[in-house]
């Protein structure tokens, strides 16, 4: 009776084992097929596939209701039919992240570059990162952060549920968010993730690619995680910052940053600040008053230290780390205020 | 889903293009000085204000004895204003009244009608309907204009229309006419008033601002001491807070009681001063 049992037991564990080869090979075979379109498989499907582990935020699939509610808290802040409340009373994400790419190399997304990229697509120059690739992201609140949020942002670290959850109760000023708006934010994100065509391989990266996802080589790995940032560097700058060394001032570029950048929370009627201007004169006169006197209410100050939160007022400004605006560009921010004032 | 958030930013960028297009801060405030300007408080603001009105600079009831007027009240009035959308606003306010009209409640709805466009439209439109009611004791002179005998007797409309134009960054002007009425009057007086008023504002800065305002009334009884309300304030914006410093010849600071309780002369030295200091909130 024994024997046949545990003949029985191997039988099954043998039926199993070889039900799960046969998914398992299935699933590369389905992956393999879609190979002859691999620009629009997933970037993180694809380094699943070489064998990269999942992230703890991972998703199967998309799901298209989660994807939609989702966008509809990041665009407006709660659900359009008004079935929960708003996040924040202050802010909704669009204020500070974009939603598409921002340059036109991912793993080159340094100020300068933002500045190229968006300047051509004429984008909001925002100080916070843009959730389009946040899902591809394996660490968050970086560098800096750490000093503005202090242990806030160690289970931000390595989850992105905790980053996002991080963003609505203190960067928005918001409330904690019940676990389905997390997940319908995961899934929104997870829709906005990088595909292999926003990596711009050349033909020979792809056939190598193809190459490595049908024979499971995972030295594709390297070739796909040097094409993207899989860490978001934030670095504080100085407030009072000093004149980069040969600098020439770029009244052009003054002009984006200020009208992507400040006019796209203070622009009038926006109803996002309680300090609304226009690129008018007054403003523009008030503003370089405001240079001469270092305060904090300088735009140096502002940009690179934001607004904070204080009794009575809880909205408050984030600061550009000198990733999202570099000292040249505040200094050419600086030189457009000063030269349309005169 | 990519092309959907394509969709989804270009109704954004649709928006911020018409947001854009729209001409702002004509006013900076829901009040020019002690009425109301086309400005409107954003869906789900609330507004707190404090006005204050001190006692006579000159004259009889001022000078050193008086302080110039700071040891006396002419009036006070504190109110909170809410935007119900962008587009109406209602309004309540306490404010402790002159002459015969005192303990008053005030409130008021307020609808714009239009908005300055830099390529459209050309002015911003405004209806204000308000009314007060002052739940002091009644008095039992039959002469006087508080001797109420119904509940009816002790109210005060007024309804106006606000046109403005912001001609230039520094330059905004407006135009109202409208019907005050009072429900009891004293038997040499007359119940319903029209009047039309003005107002110039001129910033010299970003932060400050002149502004005068008067208000004709046409039909007032000549058996009265009414006179036409007329101030000068200064502006001094802060952001989120709004602080005026004003100099007029009334002593209210509702227009359902400056319009018909302005008695005080300028030519006499009866001009006070005082301010109004606001805050906005976010609901």
């Amino acid at each position: 009776m024994k024997k046949t049992i545990i003949s029985f037991v191997l039988l099954l564990t043998l039926i199993v084992t070889l039900l799960s080869t046969d998914n398992m090979t299935k699933n590369r075979f389905s992956l393999l097929q879609k190979t002859n379109d691999l620009k629009e498989l997933s970037v993180l499907d694809v380094l699943l596939e070489l064998g990269e582990k999942k992230p703890n935020h991972y998703l199967m699939k998309a799901n298209q209701d989660s994807v939609r509610m989702g966008s509809e808290m990041v665009y407006f802040g709660q659900l359009k039919d008004k079935s929960n409340s708003r996040i924040s009373k202050f802010f909704v994400c669009t204020d500070c992240h974009n939603q598409v790419i921002e340059v036109s190399d991912l793993s080159n997304e340094t100020a300068n570059e933002r500045l190229i990229y968006g300047t051509k697509n004429d984008l909001p120059f925002l100080p916070a990162s843009t959730f389009y690739g946040m899902y591809n992201k394996s660490q968050w609140y970086n560098g800096d952060y750490a000093s503005k949020y202090g242990d806030l942002v160690k289970p931000t670290r390595d989850t992105l549920k905790n980053a996002i959850q991080l963003c609505a109760v203190e960067c928005s000023q918001g409330r904690v968010l019940k676990d389905w708006e997390l997940n319908a934010i995961t899934h929104y994100y997870k829709s906005i993730e990088y595909k292999v065509k926003d990596l711009n391989l050349n033909q020979s990266e792809l056939n190598q690619l193809r190459t490595d996802v049908a024979s499971h080589n995972t030295r594709s790995v390297t070739l796909l995680r040097s094409k993207f940032n899989a860490i978001n560097a934030a670095t504080f700058g100085e407030l009072d910052p000093i004149e980069p060394v040969n600098y020439s001032a770029d009244i052009k570029v003054g002009e984006y940053i200020f009208e992507n950048g400040c006019l796209h929370c203070h622009g009038m009627g926006k109803d996002i600040t309680n300090f609304e201007f226009d690129n008018d004169k007054l403003t523009l006169s008030f503003l370089k008053a405001k240079l001469k006197k270092h305060s904090s209410y300088s735009v140096p100050y502002i940009v690179r230290k934001g607004t904070y939160a204080m009794s009575g007022r809880r909205q408050y400004m984030p600061q550009y780390p000198l990733e999202k605006m570099s000292n040249t560009q505040l200094f050419d921010l600086i030189n457009y205020i000063k030269s349309k004032s005169k | 889903m990519f092309k959907k958030s394509i969709v989804l930013v270009s109704v954004l960028v649709t928006g911020f293009s018409f947001s854009q297009d729209k001409i702002w801060d004509t006013f900076d405030g829901t009040r020019a000085l002690s009425n109301h300007s086309t400005e409107m408080l954003f869906k789900k603001s609330l507004e707190f204000r404090v006005s204050h009105k001190f006692g006579d600079i000159t004259g009889d009831n001022g000078g050193l004895q008086n302080f110039y007027g700071f040891d006396n009240l002419a009036d006070v009035r504190i109110a909170f204003e809410y935007g119900i959308t962008d587009n109406i606003n209602i309004g309540l306010g306490r404010s402790k009244g002159v002459n015969e009209r005192t303990g008053v409640v005030d409130m008021f709805g307020k609808i714009r009608l239009m908005q300055q466009e830099e390529k459209g439209k050309p002015l911003n439109i405004t209806y204000v309907s308000s009314l007060a009611f002052s739940y002091k004791k009644a008095s039992k002179d039959s002469t006087s204009s508080n001797y109420y005998q119904t509940a009816t007797e002790r109210l005060i409309f007024t309804n106006q229309l606000i046109v403005s134009r912001k001609f230039t960054d520094r330059l905004s002007l407006q135009l109202n006419a409208g019907y005050h009425h009072r429900n009891l009057v004293t038997f040499n007086d007359v119940n319903g008033l029209v009047f039309t008023g003005g107002v110039i504002r001129y910033r010299f800065t970003k932060t400050l601002g002149l502004i005068t305002e008067y208000n004709h009334v046409w039909n007032r009884s000549k058996d009265t001491k009414q006179k036409n309300p007329l101030a000068f304030g200064f502006e001094l914006l802060t952001g989120g807070h709004n602080f005026t410093i004003v100099v007029s010849n009334h002593q209210g600071v509702n227009e359902n009681v400056f319009l018909s309780n302005t008695t005080s002369d300028w030519l006499k030295g009866q001009w006070r001063i005082g301010f109004t200091i606001n805050r906005r909130f976010k609901l």
